[in-house]
């Protein structure tokens, strides 16, 4: 032992130091090939400007969904300003202010819930431990069982026109491509955690299917959760108001 | 001399370790998830998000356009409140609060089926461009949800019937295409559910009511 620790003085701290490096760079190594996961990791040359025109695209979207509520917003305010009979303009501007809440085309902050959604962290190659489009869906089914008013999946707002869909071990929603972990945002009564808790829907989505394959799924009750605005298309193609319903409820 | 050596040998190595930490930062950082999926799946992610663009492009013309009538309207002095109607419309029909009707499909459901079923249904519809649904005659809106077991559906406290119609406003070819295509969802239904009938009609003409929802949020302020 004695021997050792002599042998160990001897060396140059310069080779300690190359030690301590090369021990830090095999960790970082391990790491990165740890963190894929059950995430397949694909080589083909032909990715990489597959991967440069999503990123470009999705940042042309990102540009696209801020224009979109800084023109709502400027609308807004014309609106507002109209100089009409005043009764009617503003019977007209509070109908339009509810519709856009209604619609979910204004950010809103009210109590609720925020959370976080993962794979599995030991998933392997059982792809059950990833999170599917499927399984943020039923989450999403029993906040508004249990009362939420508004939900948003890292960042898109879930309107009436939102799908959820599978796109490799990714989601998309509202067409934009999300990647996990996933914050699910919703707003709603005070008491949406225990109503939540309290129904036999979400009890059994537990059971059945977060807990028996180690999907990570956490959460905070917040007073102030902000859930963001739609920044999509409003406008309808083939839909048109019917004239043979009754006036607008 | 061995001594500059060795210190070019641990500052070489060092060198390499800040440049691979700072590439393992930044790879995590900048696209998560892009880099694991195929050449198909990113296919499929550009045409998605490119398919997105287009809509978001055509609504950004719609409310510049929307925009400058109402500013020229508003310093000729005129009453712009024929704009302000349409617009209202616009996002009424839109988000359900007004009955709307236009050409579209109508499904009917019967026999053995779950809720999970039906949305898996509703989420390839809108998917697929629907643009208002309705459940046996419930317009579906956010808060709006399908439950219960096969047999036991219900949606709005409603019980649905053995058989029932489900309706939906859209492109009746788009529609029915992308229900019905092989490996589609009616597909995957009928093989998760052999007991259970599904059968799609395009129509000409589909009226769907107003939600009975309200759907101004009590709860929650809106924020800027």
């Amino acid at each position: 032992m004695s021997t050792f620790l002599e042998r160990m003085r001897a060396l140059p701290s310069w080779q300690v130091t190359l030690t301590g490096a090369l021990f830090v760079l095999g960790f970082l190594i391990a790491a990165q090939l740890a963190a894929e996961g059950p995430r397949i990791r694909y080589t083909s040359q032909e990715r990489t400007p597959l991967i440069e025109t999503a990123l470009g695209l999705q940042r042309r979207q990102d540009a696209l969904q801020v224009q979109i509520l800084e023109l709502r917003a400027q609308l807004a305010a014309l609106e507002a300003s109209e100089p009409g009979s005043e009764a009617i303009v503003r019977e007209l501007n509070a109908a339009l202010d509810r519709a856009r809440l209604a619609g979910g085309l204004v950010q809103i902050t009210g109590p609720g819930i925020v959370f976080r959604f993962e794979d599995a962290a030991n998933s392997g190659s059982v792809s059950d431990g990833l999170v599917t489009s499927h399984d943020i869906r039923s989450l999403v089914g029993e906040l508004w069982l249990a009362g939420a008013e508004a939900i948003s999946i890292n960042g898109e707002r879930v309107t009436t026109a939102t799908a959820v869909l599978d796109i490799g071990n990714a989601v998309l929603v509202n067409s934009a491509y999300l990647a996990p972990p996933y914050e699910i945002r919703a707003v709603g009564p005070s008491d949406l955690y225990e109503r939540l808790t309290g129904s036999a829907g979400f009890v059994d989505f537990i059971r059945g299917r977060v807990e028996p394959y180690g999907l990570r799924l956490s959460f905070a009750e917040l007073d102030d959760v902000t859930v963001a605005a739609y920044a999509g298309t409003v406008r309808s193609r083939y839909a048109r108001p019917d004239p043979a319903a009754s006036a607008t409820p | 001399m061995k001594r500059t050596r060795r210190r070019w040998a641990v500052t070489a190595v060092t060198a390499v370790l800040g440049v691979l930490v700072v590439a393992q930062l930044r790879s995590q950082a900048a696209t998560p998830g892009l880099s694991a999926l195929s050449a198909q799946e990113l296919t499929l992610v550009i045409a998605n998000v490119n398919t997105r663009n287009e809509q978001l492009r055509a609504e950004v013309d719609a409310l510049e356009r929307q925009v400058a009538t109402l500013t020229a309207t508003l310093a000729r002095g005129d009453s712009a409140t024929g704009q302000l109607r349409f617009d209202l419309a616009a996002i009424e029909a839109w988000a359900g609060l007004i009955a709307v009707t236009g050409p579209g499909i109508s499904i009917r459901i019967s026999g053995d089926i779950g809720s999970e079923g039906i949305e898996g249904l509703l989420n390839e519809l809108r998917n697929a461009g629907a643009e208002a649904i309705a459940v046996e005659g419930v317009r579906i809106v956010p808060g709006t949800v399908v439950y219960g077991a096969s047999g036991a559906l219900s949606v709005e406290n409603t019980p649905l019937p053995a058989s029932f119609e489900i309706e939906a406003i859209g492109s009746p070819q788009i529609l029915t295409g992308s229900l019905t295509r092989s490996g589609g969802v009616i597909a995957q239904l009928a093989a998760t559910n052999p007991d259970a009938a599904i059968s799609v009609t395009p129509l000409e003409a589909v009226s769907i009511p107003a939600t009975e929802r309200d759907l101004v949020p009590g709860d929650a302020q809106p924020s800027l």
